[in-house]
């Protein structure tokens, strides 16, 4: 009937109200629908990230278990190669026929056993200092730091040197922890993989951000490098230097120098994320 | 047959809103079913009337009724402010249109297509303001979940199928009019039913739940 109407000659106010109607109604119906269907496609959108996100918090779980695991064989291949073999050579030499050697022998055995005995001690401090610095926990990141650095200056192979410029106020002694261990890792990358013939620390503040920046003239990677690392199965080291600053929302950016000579790495806190895990405890 | 159907279709909705009271208390459907009992009313005091000038009059103050009720539940619905300030500007925009209409008086139509075409144009503006409001919410998983959406997408049908035939009821003939208000009428019927699914609907949690199920639901 309508249809009748509207192709009948002459009558174009019912040719406008016939199509203005199906082109409303087809545009209402167009809107409807591609609501629906974007609303699906952000939910496949945000699952993808969500899916990207709980792989690579895997792989730094995985890195960080790893390490751990291999940070355990470390130290129990040192108290079984080290410790274990000394202490039986102590033992040795206090055995049960020591009473019946001569006072000089006895004297000797004594001696030396007392010997390998202080050797274990040393042994077994330098295994805990390498758990957890002393000089960490009793005078702070930068005391620690310049130790370290002391310690890789004085071995002659690189020229190590760092300067606190704002450090009047410690860090929590866990996150100074985490600092130092991130340092310890980003040194050590540098001594095996750069060949660099020195290191620079710097630490400054600016505003709520604490910094902490690395510079080398050796062979070093840029943040594109970093995060293909960082999603890649190897770079165990990087992907550790991740985690350990995920839990202190931090930040880690590798950049060429302006220059394009040196190798720079940043480290960027937040302070107030620090005032915010005090109060949390 | 078509206008009766259409007329009593009104019962729809609220019966449903009646029967499951619970499920619609809050949300401001009540508002709904108001319009509903009002549109229901007028409706068949519309064919009482014999007089065309009263007619007008009737019409009119239904269209300022329609409007009113319709907006004020996209108002509650909405929670973006500069839209909810943009449909106050456009309720005082149509009540100057709607007075000047009434002032002006019928001249010889029983239809006020003036404030009926500015209601239509209003009321799909601050539907599809709900609508971006639902698009643009990253809470809202699934739109057709909610209760408001049903109610919305009866008034953006309705306003948009019937926007065109507003516009001219006032320059068609006699016979044009009865011709094309069976537009209005299917659109009503269609209004009717989209307000009954939105009664009969639970609350339902999956407009809102989180991603993981979302995913499970999607496979």
């Amino acid at each position: 009937m309508i249809l009748l109407e509207v192709t009948s000659p002459g009558s174009s106010v019912s040719l406008v109200l016939f199509f203005g109607t199906i082109g409303m109604l087809a545009l209402t119906i167009g809107l409807i629908v591609f609501i629906i269907f974007h609303q699906r496609k952000v939910i496949r959108y945000q699952l993808r990230l969500q899916r990207m996100e709980q792989d690579q918090q895997k792989l730094l779980l995985n890195a960080s278990i790893r390490l751990q695991e291999e940070e355990r064989q470390r130290i129990a291949a040192d108290l079984h190669d080290d410790a274990g073999p000394l202490l039986a050579t102590a033992r040795l030499y206090l055995n049960e026929n020591l009473v019946n050697l001569d006072k000089t022998t006895q004297l000797q055995s004594i001696y030396n056993a007392k010997s390998i005995i202080d050797d274990t001690i040393q042994l077994i401090r330098n295994i805990s200092h390498s758990l957890m610095p002393p000089t960490l926990k009793n005078f702070g990141l930068e005391s620690a730091v310049n130790d370290l650095f002391q310690k890789i200056s004085g071995s002659g192979s690189m020229n190590a040197s760092s300067r606190f410029h704002d450090y009047r106020e410690r860090l929590q002694s866990e996150n100074e922890l985490i600092i130092f261990r991130v340092i310890q890792e980003l040194v050590n990358n540098i001594l095996k993989h750069s060949n660099a013939s020195f290191i620079h620390l710097t630490q400054n503040t600016s505003g709520n951000k604490f910094f902490i920046r690395l510079h080398h003239d050796g062979r070093g990677i840029t943040q594109n490098d970093f995060n293909k690392l960082n999603k890649s199965n190897v770079g165990l080291g990087l992907k550790n230097i991740q985690s350990r600053l995920k839990v202190l929302h931090g930040k880690i950016f590798f950049e060429k120098d302006m220059s394009q000579t040196y190798y720079k790495v940043t480290i960027e806190l937040v302070k107030e994320e620090e005032d915010k895990l005090q109060e949390q405890e | 047959m078509l206008p009766l159907i259409s007329v009593f279709s009104g019962v729809l909705p609220m019966i449903f809103y009646v029967c499951f009271l619970n499920r619609n208390k809050q949300g401001g459907f009540w508002v709904i079913f108001l319009y509903c009992l009002i549109s229901f009313l007028t409706d068949n005091v519309h064919h009482e009337l014999r007089d065309r000038s009263y007619v007008f009059y009737l019409n009119s103050s239904f269209t300022i009724c329609e409007f009113g009720l319709f907006t004020l539940f996209i108002y509650l619905s909405l929670k973006n402010k500069p839209f909810k300030f943009f449909t106050l500007i456009g309720v005082v925009l149509f009540l100057v249109i709607a007075l000047i209409n009434l002032l002006n008086g019928s001249g010889g139509t029983i239809f006020d297509s003036l404030s009926a075409s500015a209601e239509s144009i209003l009321l799909i503006i601050f539907s599809i303001f709900f609508l971006y409001e639902q698009l643009t919410d990253p809470t809202v998983i699934y739109v057709y979940y909610l209760k408001n959406f049903w109610v919305v997408l009866a008034i953006l049908l309705y306003f948009a199928s019937t926007l065109f035939l507003f516009i001219y009821a006032a320059t068609l003939t006699k016979q044009e009019y009865n011709n094309y208000w069976s537009i209005n009428n299917v659109f009503n019927i269609l209004k009717n039913i989209l307000f009954s699914v939105a009664f009969l609907m639970k609350k339902s949690d999956k407009a809102h739940h989180s991603l993981d199920t979302a995913y499970a639901d999607m496979q």
